[in-house]
């Protein structure tokens, strides 16, 4: 059967699961091109979901506030973008490829809590697996590799601490020796999830210093957040509940419309009809 | 404890005679058990897998008795194939377990294993009469069964495990450290999983007829979480926990053969007195430096609380002896008449007959603490909000940090006067 090439490119914009990268005819790239691209991704653990048709795009350079409140799949967004998860419909580009072909382009922060701090690890040995990506599985650091992850160290001037064990820190100097490693990685996307929870002002201060250093250098950070009142700080802001409530530099998208509309609840239909749907199921 | 001691019968002519081979043959098959073991117990340690240790220890049993149905012996080839497999069937099953239902990972290994241990007994008891498995052996080991094979095979495993861990030594550590980041590295931290577990099933299997089933698993766990208290390393905890688990096993097969008891336990009982050794003597995390910090930290305020409770009454014109400084400061007179007689060692006050007096120097640290108490209440009314009736009882914490008041100063602007409308004292 023969149809129209037009036809299905409308077809494949309208269910938005087309895949650009496996799209033959793919329009070449301007400069501004977005070096993130998310189209549709839905997620779900088990058969909860956690994010309904995310879309947004961020172009190279800014710094990308996230914030919603508890279980708005903030931290789920951040392991869909470095391909932790298989998302259940849609698609994510990094410069256009597949996240996949170009892992090290992404590095990514963790929560202070997430990080065992009694690990028998010193600040150099942290920043320098920033590295371990290029080896292979018999492979050990290289003189670059350690001279790498000291220019790490000095960027975020924390070089005098590089014989330190990481409990021996305080929380903004952890912080920075975290961001160092992705730094060490070289990769020009940044994630940092939840960089300023239980830091004090000053440290928050440092952190911001920082990443404004980093943007202007030409890197895209993503940050997860839950302080409302450090938005004006970011380029861009997303406001994330499940879904995409509003996404846009800062002062068009933060008011108290769409600050209700994040955190005054679900949308509590969509949650029905996914019950009544996984009841259906059993009931089958 | 004497008595029980007692009761065990040293019998010190035994130090030496056990040199014969066949001793010979058990602490050096021990030793390289208790180098791997402590090696693997470091990455066992630091995942948090202490329980899949037990677990796998435990479910290697029906392992070891297919692999003996199948073969028809007790030869270790065998023996060491089934337990490896059945290693590695016990961490696939509770992976299996834990993912496809809502039993947590503890629950699912606990599940696991038990079901696996019970099926190994019922296989056991399965067996015909007068073959020659011996329960006991594999249960609580039995040094006497460790043969020529065991000392060979262990000599394959012992450095196998060390030659992985050398050469995966960078995967293991970020594996181990941040999973997630090297998943995002593209590091496959599965295969990294099972492997770890590959290469403990085959060192409990190995380690099985020294310790036995139920004990084998300190020999992972203890030697590991001793090195662990010292270290702020990996390389230094792994060599350590290596060095401390071949001194269990050696000191522990001395030990057993001197007081005639079994092997395993003594073995046990060593790396578990190392590792209480650690604990309480450890340089940052052990119990008594702890204490000594603490000791040292108290020292320093209660000293400081005498020198100003000396600068007090000295203004006040009273006379300074150790009764009225303890009434001021509410310390314990002992306690005070220790602090002056630091303070005088440290050249801050001298005495005049029984009464302290400042010294210069003393004078000069007491007028710095009262400054610093100053400063700090007028912090905590200014810009901690803190209201004026409990600013004294914090600045009475927060003197001490007196190093912090040039910093304090200089946010407040400089204030002449406390919110008790006193006088800061000027730098000088």
């Amino acid at each position: 059967m023969i149809r129209p090439v037009g036809d299905i490119m409308m077809t494949a914009e309208l269910s938005g699961s087309i895949d650009p990268a496996t799209t033959p005819a793919a329009a070449p790239r301007s400069p501004e091109a977005p070096v993130i691209a998310v189209h549709g991704l839905t997620v779900s653990y088990g058969q909860r979901p956690v994010l309904r048709s995310v879309t947004f795009d961020v172009p190279a350079g800014k710094l990308v506030g996230v914030v919603g409140p508890n279980g708005a799949g903030k931290s789920t967004l951040l392991r869909a973008l470095l391909g932790l998860i298989e998302p259940d419909s849609g698609w994510i580009r990094i410069a256009g490829r597949a996240v996949g072909q170009c892992r090290d382009r992404l590095a990514y922060v963790p929560q202070t809590e997430a990080v065992d701090w009694d690990f028998p690890v010193t600040v150099f040995d942290v920043v320098l697996m920033g590295r371990y990506g290029r080896l292979g599985w018999l492979g050990r650091p290289s003189a670059t590799d350690c001279q790498a992850a000291l220019r790490a160290l000095q960027l975020v001037s924390m070089s005098e601490f590089f014989d330190r064990h990481i409990r021996q820190l305080s929380g903004g100097q952890q912080q920075r020796v975290f961001i160092a490693r992705a730094l060490c990685q070289e990769a020009d996307i940044l994630l940092l999830d939840e960089p300023f929870a239980g830091v004090d002002a000053a440290t928050e201060q440092a952190i911001f210093a920082l990443i404004g250093k980093l943007t202007a250098e030409g890197k895209t950070l993503i940050v997860v957040n839950h302080d409302l009142s450090v938005l004006d700080r970011f380029d861009l802001v997303m406001l994330l509940n499940q879904r995409v409530v509003a996404f846009g530099p800062t002062r068009d998208v933060v008011n108290d419309d769409n600050l209700r509309r994040t955190y005054g609840g679900r949308l509590t239909l969509l949650d029905r009809a996914d019950t009544a749907l996984r009841e259906n199921q059993v009931r089958r | 404890m004497t008595f029980f001691l007692a009761q065990l019968e040293f019998d010190w002519s035994q130090v030496l005679t056990p040199l014969t081979a066949q001793w010979w043959q058990e602490t050096a098959c021990s030793v390289l058990v208790g180098i791997a073991c402590g090696v693997l117990g470091c990455f066992v340690v630091l995942r948090r897998m202490a329980l899949i240790g037990d677990a796998l220890s435990h479910a290697v049993l029906p392992g070891v008795v297919i692999a003996f149905m199948l073969t028809g012996s007790s030869g270790i080839g065998g023996l060491f194939l089934g337990a490896l497999l059945a290693g590695l069937v016990t961490a696939g099953l509770i992976k299996l377990v834990s993912q496809y239902s809502r039993t947590k990972e503890d629950s699912a290994i606990g599940i696991v294993f038990t079901s696996l241990f019970a099926l190994g007994i019922i296989l056991i008891s399965s067996l015909s009469r007068g073959t020659h498995f011996d329960l006991k052996c594999f249960l609580f080991g039995d040094p006497l069964a460790v043969g020529r094979d065991d000392l060979v095979m262990m000599s394959v495993v012992a450095p196998l495990v060390l030659l992985t861990v050398f050469a995966l030594y960078h995967r293991l550590k970020i594996a181990s450290f941040d999973p997630l980041v090297a998943a995002t590295m593209g590091i496959s931290v599965g295969a990294i999983h099972y492997l770890l577990m590959g290469l403990l099933s085959a060192t409990v299997v190995a380690g099985l007829k020294t310790t036995g089933v139920i004990l084998v698993v300190a020999m992972v766990i203890t030697p590991a979480s001793a090195a662990y208290q010292l270290c702020n390393r990996l390389w230094s905890m792994l060599i350590l926990a290596g060095v401390f688990g071949a001194l269990s096993a050696c000191a522990g097969m001395s030990l057993a053969f001197m007081t005639n008891s079994p092997t395993g336990p003594a073995m046990v009982l060593v790396a578990t007195v190392l590792f209480a050794l650690a604990m309480l003597l450890s340089p940052q995390h052990g119990l008594i430096s702890r204490a000594w910090r603490r000791r040292q930290v108290r020292r320093h305020v209660d000293s400081e609380d005498c020198l100003k409770a000396v600068y007090k009454l000295d203004e006040a014109g009273t006379s300074c002896a150790a009764v009225a400084i303890a009434r001021q400061t509410s310390l314990p007179v002992p306690r005070v008449g220790s602090m002056l007689r630091l303070l005088h060692a440290e050249r801050l006050i001298d005495w005049k007959g029984n009464v302290a007096a400042l010294t210069f120097a003393g004078r000069r640290r007491a007028a710095e603490l009262v400054r610093a108490h100053r400063l700090w209440e007028s912090y905590l009314a200014d810009e901690a909000g803190i209201g004026m009736e409990n600013v004294h009882q914090e600045a009475e914490r927060l003197e001490h940090a007196h190093e912090l008041a040039d910093e304090v100063d200089e946010k407040l602007g400089h204030p002449r006067r406390d919110p008790h409308g006193e006088v800061i004292p000027a730098r000088d």
